[in-house]
Parts: structure tokens; sequence; C-alpha cells
């Protein structure tokens, strides 16, 4: 017998220092680092951390505001009025429009008012969040990271300008459904590149996704670009036409014309609601959890991590790009090379996913609080003499930026308290 | 001849949470000698030389060099006490050359800044030459032999000076023939003044190696006697000593048709080396076979490959007749095998989990746990109930988080839910590992019960006591290949002996 | 011999892999033939070429060198198809894009920034910790240091690009700050925080931006003041050299000097081999007395400040102004270059002038193509690395303990 042995190059030589599951995995897969992090981001455990995240965040922001002479609770009241959420403190007595007909009923709140108008582009942005929000949280379940939601949402949005200006002669029903099927599965195939390589040959799915979203931006800012493929009938302005009438999707509070909310936003609701079954009560999500929390013992029981991995991702990409479609369907109706070098959705969504721990309610409350900051904020509902806008916006960021650091803080550091704990005893 | 010791371990004791490691431990290395420390997994040898590298601080006890008290509060102390260790899995970084390793933390320079290549390798190939101990130094550390590796990592220590040498199981990673030389090398070290202290289990090796030999068992001293007139059974007594013997009462076994066939089974382990050689066993109903052998002779490889975890290089598994040689563990599972896996937090459970998940691991992808990818949670609830009261497992409701039992709790849990996968073939690695005696009573029990339902049950485990106690047959697997079959009535001395590669000059082929 | 081969024991030169080379050589050739000067017309030429590549190739990975030689079908291929597509094209439109000294020099410009932060990431992530905050640390030191030039050059004169440079390397060490105390001593997710990072980065920027410059935006005098150009005279006259590099910025040239310290640093020294050994194996280096933290400290906080001079750069060297957001992904292009070159400077820099080349023809396409062909253009460094990480070009593997927070026992 030779006993010239050659060492292969994935020879372990020490024991991993993790004392979290985190062995070699199918086809020599290295394990994402995040794993474990990811394993310990999700779950309901206790409403606390996120409403502490929050709060350190905004008593942050409002240091920033004070620092540069403004005062933050004149800012902060500005921002609250303009997105809308007052609405709910203004009870009174009404008669409101009842949705799709002409007859009118008594309502406790007024549904035509400043303060609905602004709940109403709070609740349309808070649509594409809450699906970018599960684009992230999904796969975070089955222990991947995936930044690639602004890239799945805009191959989402892509498709559905482009199935929505086509067809044009097509049932209103069926054209919406196309719209939103087409753009669904776009996104989950673009999404599923980042899977597949993950699930084949271990490609990390944080430099695949980040790839892959730039990919997305200029591609879709060449499509909608001047002389673009896509570009609309108006040569000198880069954007492409606006969908057919059927396609678009029925408004339900305020006016077409002036951006009311659609139903877009049900859809969204409806999709939380899909999550947590797929999670919870589905022998897929059952699989899916298995894996995320640990996919040592989820292989031994002869589940397959690679093609969860992939599952995980694809579903990720679907989620997304339906919210792409749902926006273009909603009130965007076009889009341009502006709009599309401008988008931030897929990343609000990641601060909304890591905020609500990955769970369905979560997911929905810290998506509707991004979308009201961010709408709050805005050039529109903002009064210019309390705070520029410009400045508002990026003040947005910097509270997005400051819960995504807070987020991972609040657990690396219980963690770590908790190994102290542990070795001191 | 009596001569004051280099080194004195007095009273070492260290207390982790949960277990005594070291208990009062006196250990004493004399100047040029090779003092070999013996004992099994757990006995806390590795304990108290991470002591005397400086890696833990004991709670009680002194240490001394050269009859003065020193502190060894970290790795560098120990190291600039004299003091080198040559660790089991190497710290070594695989894509840096051997010089690089070597001379990592102490490099010389070329003008104050730059890294002296040239100087380490002359003084590597000094070393290596002084000592016998023949490396490349430009060679990549990923691309040399596990011999090779191991030579650089022994350069290192003497590189910074070491005059003590601490080897912890040198020869588990090592072929025969690279024993024998890491032996030459630690004879030649042994003339140049050095002193050596070798941790391991393989008794052959200690009585061929070692000057003096100390035993440990559960953290205490056995004995500490010289090698010449020690015998290895005298030896592996001493290593394993007399227990109260959990023995279960049990009829008589009657084999049936055999459930789980292996024939001429290859498998490679992580590395690439083959850890299964040629090794074939056949597992009736009815019975239980036990495999007995030291941590990493190839068990876990072997149990890998019939589980369908690990590819086979070459040979058949036959689960109930079928087949499954080269299928997933999910086939394989489905053809009837139950498998409770060796370690059971990192393996056998999903801890986040609550009981009823857990419980469901092989079940929920069919009727009646799931309903067309639907999970029925109410039947997984209800047999979830049954399971818990059926293994009276304690410490929590279906609802509760997996995490929050007992280890031996855990345990049924595991148990529970293989053995309702109603398997022909149930394969248990270390099944009562870390469980208390009330716990490991209950395994066993279970155990024996499963063999009376008809069930084949392959039982590889590290403790002698088990292995005797529950199984029908024995085998004994040494360096990937079945040294030797026992029966019951087998001694532990007989046992332990085959184990650690006594028998292997009587292995036919 | 051994010596030589083992100082560069991973580029052993064996027949096969000549033979690779050649094939990728061959397949660049493939497309280079049918630009100006040459500007072949027959098609035969690139399709020819490329198909000896790609035979190339073949036999390079037939014989185990399997990284060489699917580049070299990967580089036929490529050669042909736009050596073809090349040949749709008239050769004036071609002539007024392809002018090889301009894409010099706008390759060089392009690429500096890339380097500046993709060696920044070099030394992060070599010391284990994983760096996806390039991008705001490059903002970063683009806005501080405009701000710092413009705040000081009343007094400071036409050095106050100095004072910004200054101001934009102590800016990134405290955005880098945050990063390392977040990784290293409360162990968070290194991507979480790296992209936290991000986000601040562009928030805070941004805050100050308007907050000070507001609605007229940065003084148009910048360019007195801002990082000067190197003018060599003697190179000036010489043919397609002089255009090149007869007129950089002080910054690329000292971007060469930054790729060459780090080679020698980073491969040369011991403290070099100290930060390499705690980014594959901290626990060896633990074990011989390397303080693992110490070093993972100064790394992170050094990537900050290398990275933001990367920014100060295209802010004061180069655009001359600051806008919101300015940097718009040209760190995570840096980030690709660190990862398609595998970690090590000069194979890094190659990217980095492999994606700079890429932006300077996008940004000439439009002369004679119109608008959308140069804005495809610059999705394409984001697909090559997307290829080199799926492993087609060679699986990119970092530093082998890279993204795992080290728990010192």
């Amino acid at each position: 017998m030779s006993d010239e042995h050659r060492v292969s190059t994935d020879f372990e030589l020490a024991r991993s220092q993790d004392d979290v599951a985190q062995a070699p995995l199918e086809g020599g897969v290295p394990p994402s680092p995040s794993m474990t992090f990811a394993s310990r981001v999700s779950g309901v455990s206790g409403i606390l951390a996120p409403v502490l995240t929050t709060i350190l965040a905004f008593l942050v922001g409002g240091l920033v505001i004070a620092l540069t002479g403004k005062n933050p609770i004149k800012v902060y009241h500005a921002i609250w009025l303009g997105t809308g959420l007052n609405w709910f403190f203004e009870v009174g007595s009404y008669s409101a429009r009842i949705p799709f007909t002409t007859a009118h009923m008594w309502f406790p709140w007024n549904t035509s008012s400043i303060a609905a108008q602004n709940l109403q582009q709070t609740l349309l942005l808070t649509t594409p969040i809450i699906l970018t929000g599960l684009a992230v949280a999904f796969p975070f379940r089955c222990g991947l990271f995936n930044i690639g939601g602004q890239g799945q949402y805009l191959v989402g949005t892509i498709f559905a300008v482009w199935v929505g200006s086509s067809f044009v002669d097509l049932n209103p029903f069926l054209h919406v459904m196309l719209v939103l099927v087409v753009a669904t599965f776009a996104g989950a195939l673009y999404a599923g590149i980042a899977g597949i390589l993950k699930a084949t040959v271990g490609a990390h799915e944080v430099i695949t996704t980040i790839m892959l979203n730039w990919i997305a931006v200029w591609v879709g800012a060449y499509l909608f670009g001047q002389g673009g493929p896509l570009q609309g009938s108006q040569p000198s302005i880069p954007i492409s036409n606006d969908i057919a009438d059927g396609a678009k999707l029925p408004v339900f509070w305020g006016l077409k014309l002036l951006q009311g909310l659609s139903i877009g936003i049900f859809i969204a609701i409806a999709m939380l609601v899909v999550y947590w079954i797929v999670i919870n009560r589905t022998s897929l999500g059952y699989e899916v959890r298995a894996v995320g929390f640990n996919p040592e013992a989820a292989r031994y029981s002869g589940i397959s991590v690679a093609r969860n991995y992939f599952l995980a991702m694809a579903i990720a990409g679907a989620f997304a790009g339906l919210g792409g479609a749902l926006d273009i369907t909603g009130w965007k109706y076009n889009i341009g090379e502006s709009d599309i070098h401008a988008s931030t959705i897929g990343f609000i969504g990641l601060a909304a996913a890591l905020l609500g721990r990955n769970t369905a309610l979560g997911v929905g409350l810290a998506s509707l609080l991004f979308a009201a900051l961010f709408n709050g904020t805005s050039g529109r509902q903002l009064d210019p003499s309390i705070f520029p806008p410009d400045l508002a916006g990026n003040l947005t960021t910097i509270i997005q930026g400051l819960v995504i650091l807070f987020v991972g803080l609040n657990l690396g550091g219980l963690w770590l308290w908790l190994k102290r704990r542990r070795t001191a005893s | 001849m009596a001569e004051a010791p280099l080194l004195e371990l007095r009273g070492i004791t260290k207390r982790f949470p949960g277990v005594l490691a070291n208990d009062k431990v006196n250990f004493d290395l004399r100047s040029g000698e090779v003092h070999a420390l013996l004992g099994e997994n757990g006995a806390g040898k590795s304990t108290l030389m991470n002591i005397l590298y400086g890696l833990y601080t004991p709670d009680e006890g002194q240490i001394l060099l050269r009859g003065e008290p020193i502190e060894l509060g970290s790795t560098k102390a120990a190291i600039e006490h004299g003091i080198g260790m040559v660790h089991q899995h190497f710290m070594l970084i695989p894509v840096m050359t051997v010089a690089e390793n070597i001379v990592l933390a102490t490099e010389p320079r070329h003008a104050g800044v730059l890294l002296d290549y040239d100087a380490a390798r002359k003084r590597v190939r000094e070393l290596s030459e002084r000592y016998g101990l023949l490396v490349e130094p430009d060679a990549r550390v990923d691309r040399i032999t596990v011999g090779q590796q191991q030579r650089v990592e022994i350069l290192k220590a003497l590189f910074r000076g070491a005059e003590i040498l601490i080897l912890d199981e040198p020869t588990a990673v090592l072929t025969p023939q690279e024993a024998k030389e890491l032996f030459e090398i630690l004879r030649s070290l042994k003339s140049q003044g050095k002193s050596i202290i070798f941790i391991s289990h393989k008794l052959n090796e200690v009585l061929e190696i070692a000057d003096r030999v100390t035993t440990l068992r559960r953290g205490v001293v056995v004995d500490t006697i010289p090698a010449s007139g020690a015998t290895e059974e005298g030896l592996a007594r001493m290593m394993v000593g007399r227990e109260v013997l959990l023995r279960v009462d049990k009829e008589p076994a009657k084999p049936t048709d055999p459930l789980l066939v292996v024939e001429h089974l290859h498998v490679l382990d992580d590395r690439g080396l083959e850890a299964v050689r040629d090794l074939s066993l056949t597992v009736r109903g009815g019975e239980i076979l036990g495999i007995a052998g030291v941590d990493a002779n190839g068990q876990s490889e072997l149990i890998d490959a019939v589980a369908g975890l690990r590819p086979v290089k070459s040979g058949r598994i036959a689960v109930d007749g079928r087949d499954v040689t080269h299928e997933r563990a999910k086939v394989t599972l489905d053809a009837g095998l139950g498998h409770i896996p060796e370690d059971r937090h990192r393996r056998g459970l999903v801890l986040p989990f609550s009981l009823s998940e857990n419980l469901a691991l092989h079940a929920y992808r069919k009727p009646p746990m799931s309903i067309r990818g639907f999970l029925n949670l109410r039947a997984m609830l209800a047999r979830a109930r049954r399971l818990l009261k059926e293994f009276d497992v304690r410490g929590g409701t279906p609802a509760t988080p997996a995490a929050a039992l007992s280890g031996g709790n855990q345990q049924k849990v595991v148990l529970a839910r293989e053995i309702d996968g109603d398997p022909k073939v149930l394969i248990a690695a270390q099944p009562t590992r870390g469980l208390d005696v009330g716990a490991i009573e209950f395994v066993h029990r279970r155990l024996i019960e499963q063999r009376d339902a008809g069930r084949a049950i392959l039982l590889v485990s590290l403790e002698l006591e088990e292995i005797l106690s529950l199984s029908d047959r024995i085998l004994v697997i040494y360096e990937g290949r079945i040294v030797g079959e026992f029966p019951p009535t087998a001694t532990e001395e007989e046992l332990g002996f085959a184990m650690t590669g006594g028998r292997r000059d009587e292995v036919a082929a | 011999m051994t010596a030589v081969s083992a100082r560069f024991s991973d580029v052993r030169l064996s027949a096969p892999r000549t033979v690779g080379i050649v094939g990728i050589v061959l397949g660049c050739l493939a497309f280079w033939a049918a630009l100006p000067p040459l500007a072949a017309r027959t098609e035969a030429l690139p399709i020819a070429v490329g198909i000896l590549a790609i035979a190339a190739g073949i036999w390079a990975w037939s014989r185990d060198e399997r990284r060489v030689g699917g580049g070299a079908i990967a580089a036929g291929f490529l050669g042909i198809v736009l050596g073809v597509v090349a040949m749709q094209s008239s050769v004036t439109n071609l002539d007024q894009v392809v002018v090889w000294s301009a894409l010099g020099a706008a390759t060089l410009r392009y690429a500096t920034p890339l380097t500046y932060a993709a060696i920044g990431g070099l030394y992060c992530e070599r010391a284990g910790v994983i760096n996806v905050a390039l991008e705001g640390m490059l903002l970063t030191g683009a806005y501080f240091g405009i701000f710092g030039a413009i705040e000081s050059h009343p007094w400071a004169g036409k050095w106050a690009w100095v004072i910004g440079i200054l101001c934009a390397a102590a800016a990134g060490m405290a955005m880098a700050t945050i990063h390392a105390i977040w990784a290293i001593h409360f162990k968070v997710d290194q991507i979480i925080s790296g992209t936290a990072i991000n986000f601040l980065a562009v928030g805070i920027t941004g805050y100050l931006f308007i907050n000070r410059y507001g609605d007229t935006g940065t003084p148009g005098n910048v360019p007195d003041y801002g990082i000067p150009d190197v003018h060599l005279a003697f190179l000036q006259n010489w043919y397609f050299i002089g255009p090149i590099f007869g007129q950089l910025n002080l910054m690329i040239w000292l971007s060469f000097l930054l790729l060459i310290g780090t080679y020698i640093f980073v491969f040369r020294t011991p403290y070099g081999l100290r930060l390499r050994s705690v980014g594959e194996h901290p626990r060896a280096a633990d074990t011989v007395g390397i303080s693992v933290y110490k070093i993972r400290y100064i790394a992170v906080i050094a990537s900050g400040a290398i990275a933001a001079l990367g920014g100060a750069y295209l802010s004061l060297g180069f655009v001359h102004s600051f806008n919101e957001n300015m940097t718009a992904g040209t760190g995570f292009i840096g980030l690709a270059a660190l990862v398609f070159g595998k970690w090590r400077p000069f194979p890094t820099y190659a990217a980095a002038l492999l994606f700079g080349f890429s932006s300077a023809l996008a940004d000439r396409l439009p002369i004679a193509y119109g608008n959308q062909w140069g804005t495809l253009f610059q999705a394409l460094p984001y697909l090559l690395t997307l290829v080199a990480v799926a492993g087609v070009i060679g699986r990119s593997i970092g530093p082998a303990a890279a993204g795992r927070p080290y728990v010192k026992q």
C-alpha cells in the first residue's frame, strides 16, 4: 500500500472555533459565514429588541438633526404629519365613498383629507417594501443573506413594463394577472442564478447577488435609456411608455390620476400571510427552517441542503419581482432610466426584514415604519421651512443605516454576554 | 539514579462546568526522557497538557520547572519557558510555506523591515538537519504529507527553543510507516537532550517509545510506571479499569435474516485517505452487532457511508435486501434505516426546533404528518405526545424547544424518532455519550427491546462496558479494518488489546 | 532554481500552462485585430484566431490546467464575438471610439479609485474581516476630502488638497472604526455591519453636503487647489505613451506606489506574514503569540483610510466636485476587482484596469454609437466578476478565516 498521501486543499488542519454546527455541506460547499448569525436573527423571541433598536436609531437621528442646528422635535413632528399616520387619530364623522361604487356611507375618518392622501402614499410605498422585505426574510430563514432584492425588484419592474405595454387588447383581469405572474417568475429566475451558484459551486450569495444587482441596474438603464429597445415613444426622454390601461391595478382609495391607493397593498399583505403559511405550515418551510438552523442535522435526516438553498433564493426573487410588478401596475405605470438609478426599495426592504426579525408580522410593521419615514421626509409631504426635504431624505438613509447597525448589535451583544456567563461559571 | 525532575506538576485540579477534568494530578518529567501519558477519551490528558502549554489556568496546583514554581498564563509564557506543543490538529497555515509557518512571529529580518527569506530558509535547514527532521522549506503546507506536516509542527516548537516537547496523539494521523519515522525522530531528539511528553492511547506504541508511562482515568492518575516490564494487557487494565457494569438483563438473541449487509467496503475520509479498508459485516434481524474501537479508526466514516451521507469508493451496502450503496441519505432512510447519530447537538437535533418538530425530522414528508405539502400540525402534536409519553421524555411539552432539555432527554427524543420510524436496521453511534446513569440504562433497555422486536442493530461505541453489555456479537475495528470478532463473553483486556492494534498481526486479510 | 520556482511557486511555467496563456493572448488578439489601428475587415480573421485560442484552451484543460485553459476558451469565444461585432460597425465609427491613447489615459483614471478601494479591502480581508463597506468608505473620503480642501483653502491656498486628503483619511478611519468595533468586538455579522456603513455613508455625506453646500453645490474653483496632475515634460511627445502617462494625476502615481508597497508589505515583511496568518488561521496565529484582535483592528482601520483616499481622488482629483452618492457603485466594482484578483495586489490591479477600460470604453461608445451601448457596457465588470466567482475562471477563494469572528479562549 502506498504511503504517499496527497492532502487535499480542503483538509481541515484544526477544529473550527465556532461552537455552532458549521460542518461542511454536500459537495464540499463551504458554509456561508452569515449562517450562524442568520439562525439567531429570526424568530419572534421578543418584540423588545426591534422596539429598542428603532428608538435608539431615532434618538441618534435626532442627535444628527440637533447637531446641524435644527429642532429635532419639530422636525420629527413635521415628518409625522407627512406620513399620514396621524390620519388614524383624527376621528370624526364623515361620509365616505364605498370603493368601486358610487354609494356613500358613514365613516369615522375623513377619506379625502390631506392626511388621508399622505396615508395613501405611505401605504403605496409599504407595498413593495413588504415584498422586498420578504425577499430578504425568506432566505434568511434558510441561512442565506440575500442582498439582491434590489436587482430582483428591478427585474420584476422591467418585465412588468414590457408585458404591460404589450398585449394591449387583452382582457384587463387577464392582463394584470399575466403581468404579475411573468414578473414574479422573472424575479425568481434572476435570484435563482445566485441560488444555483450557491447550491452547486458554493459561490457566496452576498457577492453574487451584489453583482446581479448592478447588472440589473445597468441593463435596465440600457433598456429604458435613450436609444434603448424599451424606450418610450418620446426619443429625447429616457422613459418607457405607460403600460396599457388594462394592465393597471384598480385603485380603491383616492383618485387614480392622483396616485391613489391600489389594491396592491392587499396583495402585499396577502403575501405576508403566504410567507407565514409557507414557513410555518408547509413541509417546504419546515425544510427551510431546519437547514437554516442546523444544516448538518438536516442533512442527516435526508433533507437536501442544496435544493433548499436554490428554492429559498428563487422564492425570494419571486417576492421581489412581484413587488416590482405591483409598483408598476399600482401607480408608477412606467419606468425611466433615472428611476432605475435612484431606486433603493430593495435596501429599504433589507432594513425592514432585519428590523422585523424575519417574521411576517415584524416585516409588515417594519415595512410600514420605513415607508412612513420615507414618505414623511419626501419633497411632497415635508414643509421645507421646517426641514429641507433633501436633508430629510438623507436623514432617512441615516436612520436606516443606524437600524441595521443596531439590529446587528443587539444580538451580537447579547450573544457575547451569554458567552461570558458560560465561561465564567 | 534518582535525579530531580525537570518539570513537575503538583496537585493540578481543573474544573469545567459539569465535569472535573483533572483531579489533584501529580506528574513529573525527567530531563531527557520520553514520558507517555495514557488514557481514554475524556480521561483528562488534553486538559492537563493544555494547562502546561498555557491555554488553561489550573484551579489548584503548582507547576515547577527545574525546581522553581512558574506561572503559565499564556502560550507565550509557556514558549518562553521552553515548552513546545505539537497539537493533534495541527496549527499550521495551509497556504503558507513550511519556512513561513516555522518562523511566524519570530521572523528573521533583513534591514529591520523586510522578511529575510534566505535566512529563514537557512535556519530551517540547519534545524532540520540537526534533528533529522527533513522538510522542504519552500513547500506549501497543504501540499505535503501529513507526516511532513507533523515534522513542521515539531520544528516550529524547536525553532522557539523548546526543551520540553508535548506531542498530543501524534500517531493518530500517521500511517504505520510514518509512525516509525516519528519514533526515530523522537529518539534522536532524546539523545540531544530534549524531554518529551507523549500523549496516546495506542498501547503498543507507548511501550515502544516511552521510558515511563502515566495512566489517567477520569481525571485521576492511576499510576506511573516504567515502560520496561510493562505489558499491553497491564496498561489496558489501568486505562480501562473496573467499573460498575450496567449489564442489562436480556434473553439470548434470536437472529433471523440478514438485514444489513456490507461487503468489501472502501470509504475515503475528508482528506481523501482511506478510512474504511475492505470492511465486510452482516447484521441480522434480532441481534445487536457491536463495533468496538478507539475513536478515529474509521467508525464514523463507516456509519456515514452506510447512512448514505458519504460517498463509497467501492464495495456494497444492502439494507433489507435493497442495494443502497450509492444512494443519498433520504433514499437509504426510506429503505428502512434508522440512525441515531453520534453528536445529538450537531447531527441529531435541530435545537431551536420544538420537540414536536424534531420528532418529525424524517416523517414530516409523508402523510399523516404532511398532506400535499402542508404540515398536519395536529397529527404531529398527537404523535409527539404519544412518543414523549412512551419514551418517558421529561423536561418539556411538544412545544418546548429541544435546547431546553437535558442531554438524556434529548437523546430520548432522538431515539423515539428513529424507533418510531419502524426501521429494519438501526444504527446507534455513541448512543449514551454524555448521559447520566439513568439515561444510559434507559437507552440500553430500549435497544434490547428493539432487538427483540426483530430489528438489526449496529452499535458503535467507545465505551467497552456498553459494547460488552449490549452486543450479541462484537467486531473490533482498527485503522479501518475489522481485526477480530468476539463473543460478548470476551474480557475487556482482550478487546482493548485488539482495539489498540495488538491483534493486527493475526489478521488474515 | 528551486528558490526561484518556490518564490513564484504559483506561477510555474509548464508547457500546458504556457499554451493556455498563449490561448488567452490569442483570444484578446482576435478582438484587437478588428479594432484600429489594424481594423481588419475580414470576419474570417477573428474567427480563425479565436478558434486557435479555443483549441489552445482545450489542450491546456485536458492537461489539467483547468483555470488557464478555461480562461483561454472564454477569451477565444469572447474574441470571436466581439471581433465580429466590431466588424459590423464602420471603420470611421471605430476610429472615433477606439482612440487608444485617450482610452489608455481614461482607463488609468477610472481604475484609480477602484485600486484604492480594492487595496483597502485587501488589507481588511487578508486579516479575516469581510469588507462590503468599501463603497461607503470611498464615498466618505470623497466628501470629506473635498470638504477639507474647500474649508482650508482660505489659509492653505493651493496646498488645500493636502488638508483635504488628510481629512478624507481621517473620516475613512472613523467609519472603519465602527465596522471594526462591530465586527471584532461585538462579533456582529460582518456583512450586516458593512451594509450599515454603506447606508450611513450615503446618508451622512448627503446630509452634510446639502447642509453645507445645499443649493449651490461645491464651489467651482476647486480645480485650482485640487490634487495636482504630474506633468512629465519629457514624455509629452512620445508616441502613444505620451498622452497616457504624460499628465496623470498625482494620486494615480501614488496608486502605483501603493501597489508596490502593498505587495512588499504583505508578502515580504514579517508584519504582512502575521497579517495573512490572522486571516487564514487565527487560532494558529494566536498559539504563537500573535494578537489577533490588534492586527484585525489595525487592518480594518487602515482599509478605511486607503479606500477614503480613493474617494478623495475622485472628488478632488478627477471630477473636482461632489454630488450626492457620486461613487454610485464604484466601491462594489473595487470589491469585484479584489475578488477577481484573488486578493493579491497585482492581479487585483489588472482586474481594476480591465474594469477601468470597460468604463473608459463605455464613456467613448456614445460618441459613435449612441448612449445606450455605453450604458450596457457598464454592466460588464459585474458580469465578469459573477463569472469569476461562479468558478468558470477559477473559484475565487479568499482568506480561509474571512467572515468568522475570532473568539479568544
